[in-house]
């Protein structure tokens, strides 16, 4: 009756450096950090969790990765160890499959409490794992996480968008007010 | 039946043949795709997770930009389809976040109503053109092709938001399936993840999730897999053989397609047409007896 | 001058309890039941917790002995349908609805059903079997009589067939029975109309109305009953193979926030437990499991039987609610994915059958019920007592009493004992009113 993996993987997420910031401590981030710890402890009714385990065996991560417990997760939230978690990687192993919140009894939702607790992590600078820069860069920096390539076919050549005659990428009309509006909602507010 | 087509970042940038696929299918059964200007990304799957805000905000500018176009939205991925749709409910739900997202929206010149229409590609094949007018529109059948549906997690979840397809029990793409002459049957991971979000943080693990999965749609006696999410196919079409690779088994090959490709194909459409050639799965065999 | 009768609405257990305890006392009892047979669910059953004694066996003297009883009228396929007055003096019409066989004649010899075409899925077997057109609901149905079933009989759709009334030996049959109005004035009424179960399909993770070998434990206790349709061998639905792996899955439908009801069904760990041992003693090879939140098991002698099922009949009990149910296309076995929360490892584990216990659920009737006797129902469906503590089984209309799973789940121990107090309450006022 063991787990189908067989062995359990251990959690190891390569972790980026962030590097200090002044504290640009911006009214609306503040209301909505507010707001999101308040659905946090409230009204995401993490203390109403039974804990009876649908959530975690539901979970495809769970199933493979030790240390990875949806179930686990939001009774650490109930006893209020959220620096731990803040400062683990676990709240980064969630593939947000979404099984934990459909099947639920109680509307607890790992996967939205996770998701809060990754945006506290990043606003606490303790940083998140190496692959998100070069979406979060690509996004601000052009619009979109990565630029129209060529791809290689089953049969090594080269295709490009136009060689399907597809037509060129629109991205935001004036890139430079975009990236500073995106830019000023993201990083608003970081501690270092 | 007009939408304005979202591509998001995955497909447009790489998975293209998926776009050249629907660009293909979609208007010979009625539906015109009307292009979107000055779009983003839409925020998933690394924008969420940093900044819930920053992510509401991108979805929200695309959804006004489809609103000024008048047209409800076809976001191709379901991980787009997902950032829409909860960003819809968010600012319906907290008329405050709304009131930020459009102050910060009006730097762009853009104003969020919250009165767009988001469906799914599967709603609009399924509900909106139909299975019998996709069935009549068929000249080259897949017979005797089993091919399992692998819907993807955001297209069936979180099914209070909207319900694209029954959460537990989806049958849109089976029937979508059926439409072309292929068969196809329920199995039990139907519903699995292809675990693409955790490719992020764990590589290996995000390998034996979806070969797992890859394993038992074989072992079902299926001889192909098909999807709708860009996500989806990177990982069991693109990754397919580090797959093999990372659980060792040299025997595991499946076709894996986009559904319009499938779609394309039994239309009588040509194979370079849809992108088929970028698929690095085998799909050769399979395409070859539908062209026959 | 006689004491006015006392009406009982609902002939299950509790019913029958209520109208015994005042039959013996001297009363005059019409007890009304919809059905075409009282026992209600407890006849259903296979056996009973935590004795262990068979279901039917027990109910089945009292069923008679209320038939038999002087002082007791039963009126089976009626339902009450208006009332007025006031304690002491309640006028009740109540409606019966053609049993197209006469009830002074059938013997319930039962020629007619062998002998007649039609088969209909048999609801009181849970759909696992089916019945004829003309029917005895059960074995020891009591009255032991047929009853026509008009909405699928070949006479009464097409005007053709009558194969039961050339076959009958006692000339029971009558086409040409009405729905008949009954009046009757009364000094108390009681209610013990019972209890239903929830239908699972929606919880669509568990698979059932996909997957065949996933049932309810009423039809779990069907299939292991001696009278069931597979006599008492626990074979499962989809292929007839014996299931020698059962999972047991509690509160389904139950303390559930979101889609569900967030109250506990009360009897279902004893049930579940009683099912387990049930099984063992069938055979003691099988793999048993039970999946749980908590065992609420605080009645006298449940702990020492869910001990003895642990330790002597070798149940398995592991707390953590599964997450999904999926059935394996290839070999038809079904697997439970669940975490064993006390040791935090997530498995997965085939078995040949799942019970899903069901929360129970409020008739649909009570609705109609409530409005016809003036009651209050709560949220969920139940009829409401007068108050929780101090009027448990009065209601706020006086001279209406409750008693059994019609106010909320409830095990038969107590059900009987609180239509013993209904029928304390209903003397009390019969006493009173007589001059």
């Amino acid at each position: 009756m063991r787990t189908q993996a067989g062995e359990l993987v251990s959690l190891q997420v390569r972790r980026k450096r962030v590097k200090c910031l002044s504290p640009e401590i911006n009214e609306t981030e503040v209301r909505f950090i507010s707001r999101m710890l308040t659905r946090l402890v409230g009204e995401m009714n993490a203390t109403v969790c039974e804990q009876c385990g649908k959530c975690s065996s539901a979970c495809p991560v769970s199933k493979m990765i030790e240390g990875f417990n949806p179930r686990r997760l939001i009774a650490k939230v109930s006893l209020g160890k959220i620096d731990e978690l803040l400062r683990g990687d676990a709240i980064w192993t969630c593939t947000a499959c979404l099984k934990c919140r459909e099947r639920c009894p109680e509307d607890v939702s790992p996967y939205d409490v996770i998701l809060i607790l990754r945006n506290l992590a990043y606003r606490a600078g303790y940083g998140y794992p190496a692959g998100y820069d070069d979406f979060i860069e690509g996004v601000i920096g052009r619009g979109f996480i990565s630029e129209p390539q060529a791809v290689r076919t089953r049969d090594g050549w080269k295709v490009s968008r136009g060689d399907l005659g597809l037509p060129e990428v629109s991205g935001p009309g004036d890139m430079a007010q975009f990236s500073a509006v995106v830019k000023g909602i993201i990083k608003a507010g970081r501690q270092g | 039946m007009r939408y304005a087509l979202y591509l998001g970042c995955t497909i447009q940038s790489e998975q293209f043949g998926y776009e050249a696929s629907v660009r293909e299918t979609l208007p010979r059964l009625g539906v015109e795709l009307a292009d979107m200007e000055g779009v983003s990304c839409c925020g998933f799957p690394a924008l969420n997770s940093v900044s819930k805000l920053g992510w509401h905000y991108l979805s929200a500018r695309n959804l006004a930009i489809a609103e000024n176009m008048g047209l409800a939205v076809l976001p191709l991925c379901n991980g787009c389809h997902l950032s829409f749709v909860e960003t819809k409910h968010a600012l319906e739900k907290d008329p405050e976040l709304k009131n930020v997202i459009n102050m910060n929206l009006d730097k762009e010149g853009l104003s969020y109503r919250g009165d767009v229409r988001v469906v799914h590609l599967l709603e609009a094949l399924h509900d909106e053109v139909g299975t019998q007018k996709i069935s009549e529109e068929v000249v080259k059948p897949l017979e005797g092709m089993k091919i399992a549906s692998h819907p993807g997690c955001h297209a069936i979840r979180p099914s209070d938001l909207q319900k694209v397809d029954d959460a537990e029990n989806p049958r849109k793409l089976d029937d979508l399936v059926r439409a072309l002459g292929a068969e196809t049957f329920d199995y039990p991971e139907k519903i699995d993840c292809c675990g693409s979000q955790l490719a992020l943080t764990s590589g290996r693990v995000t390998l034996r999730i979806a070969g797992e999965k890859l394993q038992a749609v074989k072992s079902y006696g299926f001889d192909g897999l098909v999807t709708t999410c860009p996500f989806c196919f990177k990982m069991y079409d693109g990754r397919q053989r580090a797959i093999k690779a990372a659980l060792k088994d040299d025997s595991l090959s499946l076709p894996v397609f986009y559904y319009t490709q499938l779609l394309g194909l039994a239309l009588g459409l040509e194979p370079a047409r849809l992108g088929l050639q970028m698929n690095r799965s085998p799909v050769d065999g399979l395409v070859k007896s539908v062209l026959e | 001058m006689m004491d006015k009768p006392v009406l009982v609405i609902g002939g299950g257990v509790a019913g029958i309890q209520a109208a015994l305890d005042l039959a013996d006392r001297g009363l005059n009892v019409h007890l009304v039941e919809k059905s075409p047979s009282i026992g209600g669910v407890m006849a259903q059953l296979d056996k009973t917790f935590p004795t262990m004694d068979c279901s039917i066996c027990i109910l089945a003297p009292k069923m008679i002995e209320c038939s038999r009883h002087p002082n007791i009228t039963i009126h089976t396929l009626s339902q009450v349908k208006e009332v007025t007055g006031r304690q002491g003096d309640f006028d009740v019409k109540v409606l019966k609805e053609p049993r197209y066989v006469d009830e002074s004649r059938c013997t319930g010899c039962g020629l007619c059903s062998e002998k007649c075409p039609t088969r209909v899925s048999d609801g009181w077997q849970k759909g696992l079997t089916e019945r004829k057109a003309i029917y005895v609901m059960f074995p020891q149905a009591v009255p032991l009589v047929a009853k026509i079933d008009s909405e699928h009989c070949l006479y009464f759709q097409k005007g053709v067939c009558q194969v039961c009334s050339r076959v009958c030996p006692a000339g029971a049959i009558d086409y040409t029975q009405q729905p008949e109005e009954i009046s009757l004035n009364v000094s108390s009424i009681i209610v013990a109309t019972g209890i239903q179960e929830l239908d699972p399909s929606y919880i669509g993770e568990y698979g059932y109305g996909r997957f065949k070998d996933v049932v309810t434990s009423l039809e779990f206790e069907r299939l292991v009953c001696a009278s069931g349709p597979t006599g008492g061998h626990l074979d499962r639905p989809s292929d007839g193979r014996h299931a020698d792996r059962i999972a047991f899955v509690q509160c389904v439908g139950s303390r559930s926030h979101k889609n569900g009801y967030p109250y506990c069904s009360s009897v279902c760990c004893m049930y579940a437990t009683k099912e387990a041992v049930l099984i063992k003693e069938h055979d003691p090879g099988s793999e048993v499991t039970i999946f749980y939140m908590d065992l609420k098991v605080y009645g006298q002698g449940f702990q020492q039987f869910v001990d003895r099922a642990k330790l002597h009949w070798g149940v398995e009990y592991v707390r953590g609610r599964p997450g999904e149910i999926r059935r394996n296309p290839i070999t038809g076995d079904l697997v439970v994915w669940y975490e064993d929360t006390i040791t935090g490892d997530v498995y997965e584990k085939t078995v040949d059958l799942v019970v899903l216990c069901t929360t129970l659920i409020a008739r649909p009737e009570n609705k109609e019920l409530a409005d016809v006797l003036g009651l209050k129902l709560d949220e969920w469906g139940f009829f409401k007592s007068r108050d929780p503590v101090r009027g448990h089984i009065e209601t706020d209309v006086p001279g209406v009493f409750v008693c059994g799973c019609c106010h909320g789940p409830r095990d038969i121990p107590e059900s009987v004992a609180e239509a013993s107090a209904g029928a304390a309450y209903a003397a009390e006022v019969s006493r009173r009113c007589t001059p």
